[in-house]
């Protein structure tokens, strides 16, 4: 189905949360502030690597005003974090190995008071060799970040005759990608409000993706017990993978325990981009081989990725990019070894796509050249060598059955965009001959969840409430994707409640269950399964309280808007604040239902292998200007198969904004670092897409057909549409100008001709 | 690295200006920011802050009915100016143009949106037939990271569609 506010009819619906973002009503939480707070700073190193030879704060805190001055030896708990291994310095010790690590923090009445304060404490650095290059970081001779050695995690995947392959192939390329510093640019930085309270506990109102996972790594941080920790977390001015990990957290939160003062802290931009998460900048060789019909007989990459100093996800993400690099072609034999390397650029971490959009860069990109060398049509080859829809997962692991791949195929295959491209017309204008057009596509078979042996737990909770509200409560983020929104529209349409029945609590640990996190493109099918799975118990108990309330047989009885109603004419018999009271009155057990189970994984024991994947498919008209270098998209098509379509807008919201996020990839965003230090500091050298590059017009279709007796529902879509747009462009470029592009963002010089004009 | 954003140097003074159609009156630094002025003095939150360098457009409000980057104004600039903020386009309930945003789904996580309908309405007001370039144009200093800018069009040209009926 073409995606739009016109096809979509009444399930186009305007979302629970808009009204107070288009009033600016809506309180973030890095607007939140209290009257007797204290303005939390923190110190970070002027050094991409160095030894701290000394810190003293005293003179910070002898300022009057300034509550608070903490480094490590403040720290009562563990002064690390990190989601999956703690590696992470809340404070530094003895060692700098970034320009975003943190040495020291301030709490102070104003936020001028805090700036003098920041400049008032000493400390004395050593610097140490940088290690800016992920490729020299492995090498024998390089300085070392840490006595183990730079390498930081390793992946491999194998099978076939990889030589045998490569000796039978008609053709073969051989070519090095290289991906950008991506930055994620959510609008809010990072921030928050952290409040001691009388009762010794403390609330965290800070972003993040997973509020109990914040509130496990506070824990262990602040060596307090978690329920004497509240974390309220949503709504989020964005996020992408960018607030899933720690960031102001563990400062204010341990300037508030120590000034008994509520604190706030929000990043100003160069900060956030100092010490915020990138996407792994990655180098990828790729060597592939065809044989003379377009089979791919031989494929063999190796990855190299900027881990930057500490962990965060980069060993998933590594794991994905290992995954993915296979992706959703058959082939003879596969050669893959991937590498992540400690080096002292920014921090690399989890990012929308998880390494993804690098691997699936390469991988279109080798399809198109081999193609080419074919003289054959690129998607003809990519055909030829589809994944069937019982194959194994990349990595050999049985997978949940669809046609997904078949079906995005065809649909860009009969879309009208790629039907342009045997246009004589389209290649170039007459009357402006330095503007070249072309047409290219790419595929992408993207994972959702965390995988195999990563502990991904879901669930949610819905009650009558005795206001007669029935709610919702669900341990996941708000941070803009629409699950509020998405939440309400499969509660009105597999229940049928109305809109205003309905209350959905998130973002907040004291009272939602824990859902796992919010990423990976896993949130709106774990709702969707937990309501599945609640459906029945909890709409039975209604129907059942009812029953004993109206004195009818429970099966006469429906669930409706506004309350109970008659199962034979939808008349309403009973709403839902009656049956609540109807409750109360009785001494009954509140009506309540919970669900726990966790994420499907495959029955293999490879880290991070996954079992469900959304398919894509992307073509897009692209205008190079050969004068000034400069790309720009006129058109797109996305065909994309992840089941049914949850919430129209939200999913049209994703696709949309998503492949903005990879026109920024290809065209013009890179964090740029020159030894060890961020040449690109604010948003006016780091360029995200503003609303003239995306003037061009953007078709997504959706295809929702599952296989018959499919228990799974609905895919994730919140990363894939940030991955195919790249590669496509890429290929658009070398139909219109014939030049190759290996590298994002695509350098303008590249393109850029010379020419006489008579 | 000093963030001169937050520093304000010499006192403060007396600034009057009409916010959101209010007589104000204030002692703020005359190199106070009106964003600083706006969310910290005020509390007037609708305006938000992310890059503090007039390139996002997140804090853009209405001064004397022009758009401006309240990050880059001070608050000398706007000594008896008048200064509306998204809190202050309509009185209560919303203007066409936020109808419009709410419709269509122009807004994601919704920390641009306030400065983005600002954009709007100032474009809007200045010419309520704008042609597909002028909405480029006015827009183009105002970043939205979620929307990819669909939703956003679609929510503009359905406002000019809209007035454009009210108006015959």
């Amino acid at each position: 189905m073409l995606l739009n506010r016109e096809t979509s009819g009444g399930r186009w619906r305007i979302r629970p949360d808009g009204t107070g973002k288009v009033t600016g009503k809506l309180a973030y939480l890095t607007d939140l502030s209290l009257p007797n707070m204290l303005i939390g700073r923190v110190l970070r190193s002027p050094h991409p690597h160095a030894y701290i030879r000394r810190i003293d704060v005293s003179k910070a805190l002898a300022m009057p005003g300034v509550h608070a001055a903490l480094t490590a030896k403040d720290v009562p708990g563990l002064n690390r974090f990190g989601i999956a291994r703690p590696d992470y310095p809340v404070f530094c010790e003895d060692r700098v190995r970034f320009i975003g690590d943190a040495v020291a923090a301030v709490g102070a009445e104003t936020a001028e008071l805090a700036e003098l304060a920041l400049a008032a404490i000493e400390v004395e650095y050593e610097p140490l060799p940088v290690v800016d290059d992920p490729e020299r970081a492995i090498l024998d001779d390089a300085p070392l970040l840490y006595p183990e050695g730079n390498v930081f995690h390793r992946n491999e995947f194998k099978f076939g005759d990889i030589e045998a392959g490569f000796a039978a192939a008609a053709h073969i390329v051989e070519e090095t990608y290289s991906t950008p510093r991506q930055m994620h640019t959510y609008m809010e930085t990072e921030g928050g409000l952290f409040v001691p309270g009388e009762d010794g506990r403390l609330t965290a109102y800070s972003p993040t993706q997973h509020g109990f996972m914040d509130r496990m790594q506070l824990s262990r941080i602040l060596a307090k017990p978690e329920a004497e920790i509240r974390v309220v977390s949503s709504p989020i001015g964005g996020s992408f993978g960018g607030k899933d990990e720690l960031n102001v957290q563990p400062y204010g939160a341990l300037l508030a325990l120590a000034t008994g003062r509520p604190v706030k802290l929000h990043n100003s931009r160069w900060e956030s981009v100092r010490a915020g998460l990138k996407r792994h900048p990655m180098k990828i060789r790729m060597k592939t081989g065809v044989d003379a019909d377009g089979r791919l007989v031989a494929h063999r990459a190796y990855v190299v990725a900027d881990k930057g100093p500490y962990s965060t996800l980069g060993a998933e993400v590594l794991n994905f990019a290992t995954e993915h690099v296979v992706g959703p072609y058959r082939y003879g034999a596969v050669d893959v070894d991937t590498v992540s390397a400690y080096t002292n650029n920014g921090m690399s971490g989890e990012f929308r796509g998880f390494g993804g959009n690098q691997a699936i860069f390469a991988l279109e990109g080798q399809l198109d050249r081999l193609a080419a060398l074919l003289g054959m049509d690129p998607w003809e080859l990519r055909r030829r060598n589809l994944r069937q829809a019982e194959d194994p997962g990349p990595l050999g692991q049985p997978i949940s059955v669809t046609g997904g791949a078949g079906q995005v195929w065809e649909s860009l295959a009969g879309s009208a965009l790629w039907g342009r491209r045997s246009d004589p017309a389209l290649r170039s204008s007459s009357t402006a001959p330095w503007l070249l057009c072309g047409i290219g596509s790419a595929y992408v078979m993207h994972g959702a969840g965390l995988g195999v042996g990563i502990p991904d737990p879901a669930g949610g909770r819905l009650e009558l409430r005795a206001d007669g509200k029935i709610e919702a409560a669900f341990g996941y983020e708000e941070f803009g994707q629409g699950l509020i929104a998405s939440l309400t529209q499969m509660l009105v349409e597999m229940f049928g409640f109305a809109e205003r029945d309905i209350v959905v609590t998130i973002g907040d640990t004291d009272v939602v269950p824990d859902s796992g996190s919010t990423t990976a493109s896993r949130a709106t099918s774990m709702m969707w399964q937990s309501l599945r799975r609640m459906r029945g118990p909890f709409g039975g108990k209604l129907l059942e309280a009812a029953s004993v309330a109206l004195g009818k047989p429970a099966d006469a009885l429906a669930l409706g808007e506004g309350g109970i109603r008659a199962a034979e004419n939808g008349r309403l018999l009973m709403n839902y604040a009656s049956l609540a009271a109807s409750l109360a009155a009785s001494s009954a057990q509140p009506i309540r239902t919970q669900t726990r189970f966790s994420y499907p994984t495959s029955p293999v024991d490879r880290v991070g292998a996954h079992y469900m994947y959304s398919y894509a498919a992307v073509a897009v008209e692209v205008e190079v200007n050969t004068l000034t270098g400069r790309v720009r998209v006129t058109d797109q098509y996305h065909a994309v198969a992840a089941g049914p379509v949850i919430n129209p807008q939200g999913y049209l919201g994703q696709i949309e904004g998503g492949s903005s996020m990879a026109l920024g990839f290809a065209l013009t965003e890179d964090a740029v670092m020159d030894g060890g230090h961020y040449v690109t500091k604010n948003l006016d050298t780091y360029l995200v897409p503003t609303i003239v590059e995306q003037s061009g017009g953007v078709t997504v279709d959706a295809i929702e057909e599952l296989p018959e007796g499919d228990e799974h529902g609905p895919r994730g879509i919140g990363e894939l549409g940030s991955v195919g747009l790249a590669p496509a462009i890429a290929e658009a470029v070398y139909q219109a100008t014939g030049k190759r592009v290996s590298k994002l963002p695509i350098d303008p010089a590249l393109l850029q001709e010379r020419f006489r004009f008579d | 690295m000093i963030e001169k954003t937050y520093l304000s140097a010499g006192r403060s003074a007396p600034l009057r200006i009409r916010v959101n159609g209010r007589e104000t009156e204030l002692d703020v630094p005359p190199s106070k920011r009106l964003l600083h002025v706006l969310r910290d003095d005020l509390g007037l939150t609708g305006t938000k802050r992310s890059c503090e360098i007039g390139r996002c457009g997140a804090c853009m409000v209405l001064v004397d009915g022009e758009p401006v980057n309240s990050c880059l104004a001070m608050a000398y600039q706007c000594q008896s100016k008048s200064v509306t903020t998204i809190e202050g386009l309509s009185e209560d309930g919303m203007t066409l143009v936020q109808q419009c945003f709410l419709d269509e789904g122009g807004y994601q996580c919704g920390y641009c949106t306030p400065g983005m309908i600002v954009s709007v309405t100032a474009l809007l007001a200045n010419d309520p037939s704008p042609a597909d370039t002028d909405i480029q144009e006015a827009l183009s200093g105002n970043l939205c990271r979620c929307t990819g800018y669909g939703g956003i069009l679609r929510a503009v040209k359905k406002a000019i569609e809209l007035k454009r009926e009210q108006t015959g």
